[in-house]
């Protein structure tokens, strides 16, 4: 009797899943609009955004994208025409169904490419970023939030509430929120109008600023400057434009600390060669090149042993940093014996050779790696940035900063707290002295110049990930690491980090009211001012020689 | 008789010379020049169009050449230095008394080359985008003038719904020239001043420089791009883009750090090729957009031969100093190709090489169907010819938005608006 009665039952289900399965075929989904839309012509293309619009799938993002990056083709045959759309390994899928279509080479050249109309993909953006308010990506959901605010359509003022009502995550509640006020600030009756221009004050939304000032500007013109609504803009506008402020004074701090940080990571090394040996480098930007190159090509081994889409190749940049290291330290230690350990007492010599020896090596990156530069691309976990009240800092500058620290807190434990540190700064002090005390010298010697040329190259390593690697990039640095090592008074690395931190912070907060020409111009003239000032740097070194 | 003595006479002219004109004498063909760069900075960008015309002049070779007689053609090389360009352009005329030459990248190049070119009566096609304001009777600018490239793609941002512009170039002739023409343009189209990004000098009331500019080669992009941000926060902002060369890699790379994507704020570069993006981190540029006369992924017939005997060339019969790897095809290069084949047919209109015969043949207007559609000279020494906005795709590629047909080439356009 039960199992009369569980059969019965069971067949019942099965009898009704199959109708409503066979029901959901029949039914026209997104691909069959898709289809239509792509075969359509344009006096139905309405009618089928329309219905595109009932679904809310997010399969329509993606074909769309796909559509409008030219992936999707058709194949005219006698009897229909098939649309095909191609991923990026090169297989056919039928657009209708998304079964997997196998087609000969031949075919392949009859495949027209099926372009999708101006007119059309206005259309769909609206689709798209109404779309994207039901996406499970909280970030995706702000990004749409925003531009329906921003559109200022009166249509999007329902599905923004209906989301506000049941969107959990705060940030995109207080996304939504300012979309939703930015859009009613033109949309809305008086009292609405009024609400958002102090609520958006309150949110002090950068993005509402030009918006208000627009209500602002035709209140006047309309001769209310006296009523509420011209009364509460000036003062949003007051307080949005504070708070802008407050940015811009954090945001050129965080820039100066940056560029700062770039200076100092690439003229440490220099600092040590110059600074410390009085080997006028020339070639120090070639070694901040081989660290770049060498980047390149950790990366390039990493690619053919993962693949650049795997997660492991994001770690490559974290091993190009001591292979740079190593690799540029042992170029320096081949360079010093062989040419530099001659010039120590004449530092002119060292400057023409120095710079016959930047030639060649520019010239064999040429040879090796080609003129054109090369790409290094930034591994996943170092794109993006950290957002804090509208200011923002990328994660390479970030990392930049961590790392110029760290060099800086290294080489200051290496050069105080070790052996090899008291040998280094004997011999640099007196090399006579020095050596009749039983140091060995020369090794001391090698040992700098190629600590030195490791750090040029970190600097380069560092440097992959904001700019150019190519045969001359070290030239685009060599000026400012002479500059930041001579304000900072020669042989003293603190001065060289405070140097290079105040030439950045002087160059950003130059920078926006100058424009980057003349901010740098300025920024010369106040080298040569200082030094006019204080010819020795910052921390002039006092001597008993006679030289000095 | 006296042919016998020119021929001599250039002979030991040629062997003392130059290399090149060793076979200097001979009665069945015509000489072109190639000024390029072919060393220092911009070799880059111009061997590459060297390439492309000693392939095209291998073409016209092998189809029988022009009136009979088969190009032999002269390379000379610019060295990225300017006033080398008018040495050789000297030397291409002087000596070896080339029917035309094409070549020049950077405008300055063509500045030094032009009164060279002036003085001994000579034909050069330059092919490169250009910021116009320039008339040379001796010089045919097959390149994109500022109404080719920069005018169409405002026009295409501004259809699209922009409403605020942020100009950003390197401080140079070409990005200031073409920014203060957009600056006017803009204005004309009725967006207000503080609509356009980058700030604006005023000398009295009259607006003499529009944009934001940085030196060559820079590479801290931080301060513009938050400038940037900020203005893109309202919506509806765009940038245009002028910086030339590899500064272009701090700048998108920066751009794509700040988190600012081509959905939020455009970026249209008129810089940028597909061969520049052979150097190009492209990730970092997918969605944003430029605007040639010609893009390789053009669909046609007459563009896929193109390519397709380009490669065959690189291939069988390229000379060994010619790279061969990756190559892809480029605006320049295509301008370049299509000169020679406008000289080819204006030279066989006026039935002769004489440079005067050409120039008038050529200003009457011919008429050549090119990989990027039809381009038919002009009585003002330009080109009309098809202009294509494109957005970048991941492989380096363009994916082609919007055709505007048979664009009018027109140089004068600073206070037209």
């Amino acid at each position: 009797m039960y199992r009369n009665g569980f059969s019965l039952l069971f067949f019942g289900l099965t009898f009704l899943a199959t109708i409503v399965l066979y029901g959901n075929s029949d039914e026209r989904g997104p691909r069959d609009v898709f289809v239509d839309l792509i075969l359509a012509d344009k006096s139905e293309q309405s009618a089928l955004i329309e219905e595109m619009n009932e679904f809310g799938d997010p399969i329509i993002a993606k074909i769309y994208e796909d559509w409008r990056r030219g992936k999707i083709f058709s194949l005219e045959t006698e009897a229909s025409k098939e649309i095909i759309y191609i991923d990026e390994r090169n297989n056919c899928y039928s657009l209708l169904t998304g079964e997997v279509l196998e087609y000969s080479e031949e075919t392949r050249e009859n495949f027209n490419k099926e372009r999708i109309a101006r007119a059309l993909r206005k259309q769909f953006k609206g689709l798209i970023d109404t779309l994207g308010l039901k996406s499970i990506n909280a970030k995706t959901r702000i990004k749409s939030a925003i531009k329906l605010g921003r559109s200022q359509k009166a249509e999007y003022i329902e599905p923004l509430e209906k989301r506000l009502a049941i969107e959990e995550n705060a940030k995109v509640k207080a996304a939504i929120d300012e979309a939703l006020a930015i859009n009613l600030l033109k949309n809305g009756n008086e009292t609405q109008r009024l609400e958002s221009v102090n609520r958006l004050a309150e949110l002090k939304s950068i993005a509402a600023k030009d918006f208000i000032e627009k209500i602002l500007a035709r209140e006047i013109d309309a001769g209310k400057s006296n009523e509420p609504l011209a009364l509460a803009c000036s003062a949003s506008i007051l307080t949005i434009e504070s708070h802008i402020r407050v940015i811009e004074f954090f945001g050129s701090f965080f820039r100066g600390l940056s560029t700062g940080s770039v200076l100092l990571i690439v003229s440490f090394g220099l600092a040590i060669t110059f600074g410390l040996m009085g080997v006028i480098n020339m070639a120090h930007g070639e070694f901040v090149a081989i660290g770049g190159y060498t980047t390149f090509l950790v990366q390039n081994v990493f690619i053919s042993i993962w693949g650049i889409d795997h997660p492991m190749f994001g770690w490559y940049f974290l091993v190009a940093f001591p292979v740079s290291f190593i690799v540029a330290a042992l170029i320096g230690i081949v360079v010093e014996k062989g040419v530099i350990r001659f010039l120590y007492r004449r530092p002119l010599e060292s400057l023409l050779c120095t710079w016959g020896l930047s030639m060649m090596m520019q010239q064999g990156f040429r040879l090796i790696f080609g003129a054109a530069n090369v790409q290094v691309n930034n591994p996943s976990w170092l794109m993006g940035s950290l957002n804090f009240g509208g200011f923002s800092m990328s994660f390479t500058r970030l990392l930049i900063v961590a790392l110029a620290i760290l060099v800086v807190f290294l080489t200051w434990a290496l050069l105080q707290k070790t052996n090899l540190g008291l040998h280094i700064r004997a011999v640099m002090q007196n090399r006579n002295m020095a050596s009749s005390l039983g140091i060995p010298v020369s090794k001391v010697n090698s040992m700098t110049f190629s600590l030195g040329c490791g750090l040029a190259a970190l600097g380069g390593a560092a440097l992959s990930q904001i700019g150019n690697v190519g045969p001359s990039m070290g030239q685009a640095y060599i000026v400012d690491s002479f500059m930041v090592v001579v304000i900072g008074s020669v042989g003293n690395l603190i001065g060289a980090g405070l140097s290079a931190m105040g030439i950045g912070m002087v160059d950003q907060l130059l920078q926006p009211y100058l424009g980057p020409v003349m901010g740098k111009i300025t920024v010369f003239f106040i080298i040569i001012l200082f030094l006019q000032w204080k010819p020795g740097g910052i921390f002039p070194t006092k001597s008993r020689s006679l030289d000095d | 008789m006296k042919n016998l003595k020119k021929l001599t006479i250039s002979c030991i002219a040629g062997l003392f010379l130059s290399f090149s004109s060793l076979f200097a004498g001979d009665e069945d063909s015509v000489k072109v020049g190639i000024l390029h760069s072919l060393s220092g900075t911009m070799a880059i960008s111009e061997t590459s169009l060297r390439d492309v015309l000693l392939f095209t002049i291998d073409e016209i070779n092998k189809s029988g050449g022009v009136l009979g007689k088969q190009i032999e053609a002269v390379q000379a090389d610019g060295a990225s230095d300017w006033p080398m360009f008018a040495e050789k352009s000297e030397q291409l005329l002087a000596q070896d008394e080339c029917a035309a030459v094409f070549g020049c990248w950077t405008s300055v190049s063509r500045k030094y080359a032009l009164p060279v070119f002036e003085k001994y009566n000579g034909l050069l096609f330059y092919p490169v985008q250009y910021e116009g304001e320039e008339e040379s009777p001796n010089i045919f600018y097959t390149a994109e003038a500022v109404g080719q490239q920069a005018i169409p793609a405002v026009d295409y941002l501004l259809n699209e719904g922009y409403t605020k512009f942020y100009l950003i170039g390197t401080d140079y002739v070409y990005p200031q020239t073409t920014n203060i023409v957009l600056f006017e343009y803009l204005l004309s189209k009725g967006i207000p001043v503080e609509n356009i990004g980058g700030g604006i000098r005023y000398e009295g009331d009259v607006a003499v420089s529009a944009g934001n500019y940085t030196p060559f080669g820079h590479t801290d992009f931080q301060q513009i791009v938050a400038e940037i941000t900020d203005f893109a926060a309202s919506g509806d902002a765009c940038v245009i883009n002028t910086i030339n060369g590899d500064a272009n890699v701090p700048f998108f790379k920066e751009i794509a750090a700040s988190g600012l994507t081509s959905d939020d704020c455009p970026i249209v570069s008129f810089s940028l090729s597909e061969d520049e993006f052979r150097s190009l981190p492209t990730k970092d540029l997918v969605g944003h957009l430029g605007c040639w006369t010609y893009f390789m992924s053009i669909d046609s017939k007459a563009n896929k031969k193109f390519i397709k005997s380009f490669n065959k060339w690189l291939k069988k019969s390229a000379p060994d100093y010619v790279q061969k790897e990756g190559r892809v095809t480029c605006s320049p290069m295509v301008l370049s190709y299509n000169g020679v084949y406008l000289w080819k047919a204006a030279v066989e209109a006026a039935g002769t090489f004489e440079v005067d015969a050409v120039i008038a043949a050529l200003e009457s207007g011919i008429s050549f169907d090119g990989p990027g559609g039809t381009v038919t000279t002009q009585a003002n020494h330009h080109v009309t010819k098809n202009v294509f906005i494109g957005e970048t795709l991941e492989d380096g590629q363009f994916e082609i938005l919007e055709v505007m047909e048979n664009v009018y080439g027109e140089p004068w356009l600073k206070g037209t608006f």
